[in-house]
């Protein structure tokens, strides 16, 4: 189970880039472009077999918590197909799919490297970013 | 050219403790340097330590990662490592995975793309990890020419961007002679570890280094929480100036002992007490430290045998306080025992004992216990790393005293068993012998390399004072050092 921390900055970066569609003229909808900055940022890390693994782990993950991802899959440049297939979350009380996902994506990073680290490479894939997208409510990071 | 024509080579700080001193001071700046040794010796984390130490913001290191460890799993490791600064990262420290390029593309594609990062991020640091991999890739080997130009342009353009390169690999040795990359280097660090009974010895060697002198040889080197921290041969005290001998003499603390020594022990001695267990020598190094102390020179007893409270309550039991001064920081008693030491290591915490607390006297107590904290395969080398380390330590004025346990023997009067007699200036002997029923021991001045000393043989004790002197020597009776004397009476004649 991904801690609630790591749950709070996956939200505040879908939110972040969901904000970004109505100030600017972006493609794509906040999850495809979160895991994108993550993709990108994390291959230059890990190379693209690397980031592959980590991806598909993740989605793994994400797919036994919320069956509403089962029809996404990790192709080989390690990007996401069938995105647009995840519905629309209407329980308020829940996280929806792409919040799962990036947490758990986020989560994997946390166990490999910890905290620190996974911060850093956040706030780097999110170079205009404050410092308060990548802390939890309570200031602490992720 | 006169010195000050010539260019200034800046020499960057490696992060290794102990590396600067092996390297002539620092890695020189801009330099192409390859990091060989077989896998697990401890290249990954010596180039991290260098890069850590000398990357910022404004100067970053790139580190390139090549089909060899991950950089996540790299990341989850060092970051274990007290030299590890999760601040640098992203920022100082940028860490690129090229094993998509080397997988798909050819070698021009992969210095195509470390100039592409270079010029973006202008760094001083770069590292290649591994290069053997890069360049061992299943298909498409590159032929000798490939790599050569590959290696050569590589070299010209990272020295000409002013970076300091660092290329990883894991090389045999054999391949020093014909392998293009050692041609084009500028410094060469070859790590190598070895098991040896049940210790794994680690050295690593200086086998190239353009631009300066650097301390040849191997040298041992340990991989701790801290990173690697490599011992120099000689100490770290290179260029230091040997102390001049002087005239003064030191008090063992036993008046009757300094009398016999024609004075105490030359300052800057190397001497050996050797006996048979229960002689006396620990309680007589014991009386030299405290005695040295109660002078105003601080000392250092290097224990093996026993812990340090034991060595310090036996002391008390003689009236001997080694409590205090160690509170005072005019005492450090080093307990050393890992069983896996080397005596670069040994003497390495000896130096710090020494420069921290200003010792003039040191204690080695004993070298039976020394040689058996060591690593089997420093054994071998006892002898000789026995005498780096005592010529160094005498070098800058220390006193040593050091104690071996000699099998005692009625029909031979062995020095020690170790054949190091050679190595110190003084020997004093005790040992045990029968006389008129009783076990009873007696000393005798073997040897003084600066001057006269008394060819007594004197009985002493040990008391609640520590090791006694009888007044006189003693007489009426010869064979003496064979520990059966006969009685002789005044006339001469054996009784």
């Amino acid at each position: 189970m991904v801690p609630q921390e790591t749950r709070d900055l996956a939200r505040r970066l879908l939110a972040k880039e969901a904000a970004t569609d109505k100030t600017s003229l972006s493609t794509g909808s906040a999850m495809s472009r979160v895991y994108e900055r993550l993709r990108w940022s994390l291959c230059a890390l890990a190379g693209v077999a690397g980031f592959r693994a980590l991806a598909s782990r993740a989605l793994t993950l994400a797919k036994a918590e919320s069956p509403n991802l089962s029809a996404i899959q990790v192709i080989a440049d390690g990007s996401l197909q069938g995105l647009s297939e995840i519905e629309p979350q209407i329980d308020a009380h829940h996280d929806g799919g792409e919040v799962i996902l990036v947490a758990q994506l986020l989560g994997l990073l946390v166990t490999f490297i910890g905290e620190p680290l996974t911060l850093r490479l956040v706030q780097d894939a999110w170079p205009d970013a404050g410092q308060d997208d990548c802390n939890s409510e309570d200031g602490r990071a992720v | 050219m006169s010195t000050q024509d010539r260019v200034t080579i800046h020499k960057l700080p490696t992060g290794v403790l102990g590396l600067d001193e092996i390297v002539g001071g620092g890695l020189p700046e801009f330099s192409f340097n390859i990091i060989a040794g077989a896998p697990g010796s401890g290249k990954t984390t010596l180039a991290h330590q260098f890069v850590f130490a000398n990357a910022s913001p404004e100067r970053p290191a790139l580190y390139f990662t090549v089909l060899g460890e991950s950089a996540i799993k790299m990341l989850r490791y060092q970051q274990q490592y007290t030299f590890f600064d999760p601040a640098k990262l992203p920022n100082s420290i940028r860490f690129i995975n090229l094993s998509q390029v080397v997988l798909e593309k050819d070698l021009g594609a992969v210095l195509a793309e470390i100039i592409k990062e270079v010029e973006k991020a202008n760094p001083a640091v770069v590292v290649v990890d591994s290069f053997r991999t890069m360049v061992r890739k299943p298909q498409g080997s590159p032929s000798e020419m490939d790599l050569q130009s590959f290696i050569q342009q590589l070299a010209l353009f990272l020295a000409s961007w002013q970076a300091t390169t660092f290329l990883i690999g894991e090389y045999a040795e054999d391949e020093l002679r014909d392998n293009p990359i050692f041609t084009v280097a500028d410094g060469l660090f070859w790590l190598c570890q070895a098991a040896e009974r049940n210790s794994i010895v680690r050295k690593l060697q200086i086998v190239k280094l353009r631009g300066q002198a650097s301390v040849t040889g191997l040298h041992t080197f340990r991989i701790t929480d801290g990173g690697l921290q490599a011992f120099s041969r000689t100490f770290g005290l290179s260029g230091h100036k040997k102390k001049e001998p002087g005239s003064k003499r030191l008090s063992i603390g036993i008046p009757d002992l300094d009398k016999m020594m024609g004075g105490g022990i030359p300052e800057g001695d190397s001497v050996l007490v050797t006996g048979a267990s229960g002689t006396g020598k620990s309680v007589l190094a014991t009386q030299f430290i405290a005695e040295g102390i109660r002078q105003g020179e601080p000392g250092i007893v290097a224990v093996f045998e026993e812990r340090p409270q034991a060595y310090t309550d036996r002391a008390g039991s003689f009236g001997l306080d080694l409590v205090t001064p160690q509170h005072d920081g005019k005492l450090l008693i080093l307990y050393l025992r890992p069983l896996d030491l080397s005596v670069d290591e040994t003497m390495n915490e000896i130096l710090e004992a020494v420069k921290k607390i200003g010792a003039k006297r040191l204690v080695i107590d004993s070298l039976a216990g020394f040689e058996m904290a060591l690593s089997p395969g420093f054994r071998e080398d006892f002898r000789e790393s026995l005498y780096r380390m005592i010529f160094a330590l005498t070098g800058i004025g220390v006193t040593i005293l050091s104690t071996v346990e000699v099998d005692e023997s009625f029909t031979e009067f062995p020095f020690s068993t170790y054949s190091i007699s050679f190595l110190t200036d003084d020997i004093i002997r005790l040992r045990y012998i029968s006389i008129e029923g009783q076990l009873r021991k007696i000393l005798v001045i073997i040897k003084m390399r600066g001057g006269s000393h008394s060819q007594d043989v004197r009985e002493y004790e040990i008391t609640s004072d520590g090791l006694v002197i009888a007044s006189e020597r003693l007489k009426g009776y010869e064979r003496l050092i064979s520990g059966i004397p006969e009685r002789v009476s005044q006339s001469g004649e054996k009784e």
